[in-house]
């Protein structure tokens, strides 16, 4: 399955959850251009990134880390001209905001809130893309019931939150891709 | 970097020449032919002294109850990630462990980078989640950072294909159950997690994240736990709720289990070596908890 395939499995309506009954998992996503642009941009970056040999499991500490920051760098190098909104791109970026807010303000919204605070969440940071993940900061939990509202991603790569703003990580390289500033509340 | 190894080895080596003593009475857990057995441990790659001296208390009871595994419950490695730095917060403090043979299974926390995925010591083969079975035991060591759709679905596949008759055991860093003070439950992660656990029979889950010991009244027919005080400590910050069965707040700790037929027994052991949380669960039945 395509990665555009698997965004667009993955639905953006509401879904109401109570501790009783099984998460539904979304099948469906409605067909926007914004996602459409997101999922294209994506796969773009996971195509450049698939020429950079991915780290394997290893006793070796060092192995680790030079495997790790040799990936970021070739990710620096192939795409040095990236800027923000690259892949969350304006229209992309509206979309996610809109689903975001929309969490924040439904039923739900208090619960997502306090998860969010309950991670030692940081402080605002200047983001820049292709910079390091900021090695000491802890990840905020990404709350389930916003996961489950936006398009799916591959393992490569994560949503992460930094203070206001909405992050997609390349998990081993431990690289900020792209970012939404102040797309949270 | 020659600096910090230099330091680590003098505190282990200071540590060692620390004796105390744990006599085979100070062991609550049966110790039956056959079972399966582990210690879980939360919050712990701090590298500093208490992590140590933990550390050590575990090796002694592994001498008097041999467990096999340990269930890391994230927060594995605190800041730094260097090689030195792994060194200091895993390999030299659990190096008694690890050369007696034990294996770590670990599930990522907040503090945890998810590349340690690719650490052999930590068992989990490239993979934020995953699971494996011991004896009549099914693991599921989960990523709670990040329980997006594809976690969950893979999480009912598994549940489902473990069967009805083996013991289920779910771990993760974020607690859906606690008293802590600092955090709390984890409502969010609860909301998808519990009814899968419900639906397919989940008996027992632990967690670390609070820097407290905690064993919580079963909720909705499932035992929780909470251990993230082996490293890490946040005195008085258990504030014992309608939940809580029993806490320990006052000194690192860390958990071990035993799992012989429909009998699951549990033993808390503070890092002085003071029992601080025992009893036994049976699949069918209530938790017949003995005070400490």
């Amino acid at each position: 399955m395509s990665l555009r395939t698997a965004v667009l499995l993955v639905a953006l309506v509401g879904i109401p959850l109570t501790a009783a009954d099984p998460p539904r998992i979304p099948s469906s996503i409605p067909d926007s251009p914004g996602f459409r642009e997101f999922s294209q941009r994506l796969e773009e970056y996971l195509n450049l990134q698939k020429s950079v040999p991915r780290l394997r499991t290893t006793k070796k500490r060092e192995e680790i880390v030079a495997r790790r920051q040799a990936l970021a760098q070739k990710i620096r190098e192939t795409r040095s001209d990236a800027k923000q909104g690259d892949i969350f791109t304006p229209a992309a970026s509206e979309e996610f905001r809109r689903i975001i807010r929309s969490v924040f303000q439904g039923p739900r919204g208090a619960s997502v809130r306090k998860t969010i605070r309950q991670g030692e969440p940081s402080v605002d940071r200047h983001l820049t893309v292709n910079s390091d993940y900021p090695e000491h900061l802890p990840v905020t939990t990404v709350p389930p019931t916003l996961l489950l509202r936006l398009p799916q991603l591959p393992p490569e790569v994560a949503y992460r939150i930094i203070g206001h703003d909405f992050v997609l990580q390349d998990l081993e390289a431990r690289v900020v891709v792209d970012f939404i500033p102040g797309a949270l509340p | 970097m020659r600096m910090i190894r230099r330091r680590t080895f003098l505190l282990a080596a200071l540590l060692n020449r620390f004796a105390w003593s744990l006599r085979a009475q100070d062991v609550t857990l049966p110790n039956k032919s056959g079972s399966v057995r582990f210690a879980a441990i939360g919050d712990m790659g701090t590298g500093e002294p208490a992590q140590y001296q933990v550390a050590q208390r575990m090796l002694q009871f592994h001498q008097q109850f041999p467990f096999t595994f340990v269930l890391a419950l994230g927060d594995n490695i605190y800041g730094g990630k260097s090689p030195a730095e792994l060194q200091k917060k895993f390999e030299i403090p659990y190096k008694p462990l690890l050369d007696a043979g034990v294996q770590f299974y670990a599930a990522l926390g907040n503090h945890d980078d998810s590349n340690e995925r690719f650490y052999k010591f930590f068992n989990m083969n490239g993979q934020q989640y995953y699971s494996y079975k011991k004896g009549n035991v099914h693991f599921f060591a989960l990523d709670s950072n990040y329980l997006d759709p594809k976690q969950l679905m893979w999480l009912e596949k598994e549940l489902a294909a473990a069967g009805a008759t083996d013991w289920k055991i779910c771990y993760f860093h974020h607690p859906l159950y606690s008293s802590g003070a600092f955090h709390g439950s984890s409502t969010e992660l609860r909301v998808v997690l519990e009814p899968l656990f419900m639906k397919y029979g989940v008996q027992v889950v632990l967690a670390g994240h609070e820097h407290v010991y905690e064993r919580v009244k079963p909720q909705k027919g499932i035992y929780y736990f909470t251990e993230g005080a082996s490293g890490e400590l946040r005195v008085n910050n258990l504030k014992k709720t309608d939940l809580t069965a029993a806490g320990f707040d006052k000194d690192r700790s860390f958990l071990t289990v035993e799992i012989s037929g429909d009998d699951l027994y549990f033993q808390a052991v503070s890092r002085t070596g003071m029992t601080v949380d025992s009893g036994t669960i049976r699949r069918a039945g209530a938790v017949q908890a003995v005070a400490p």
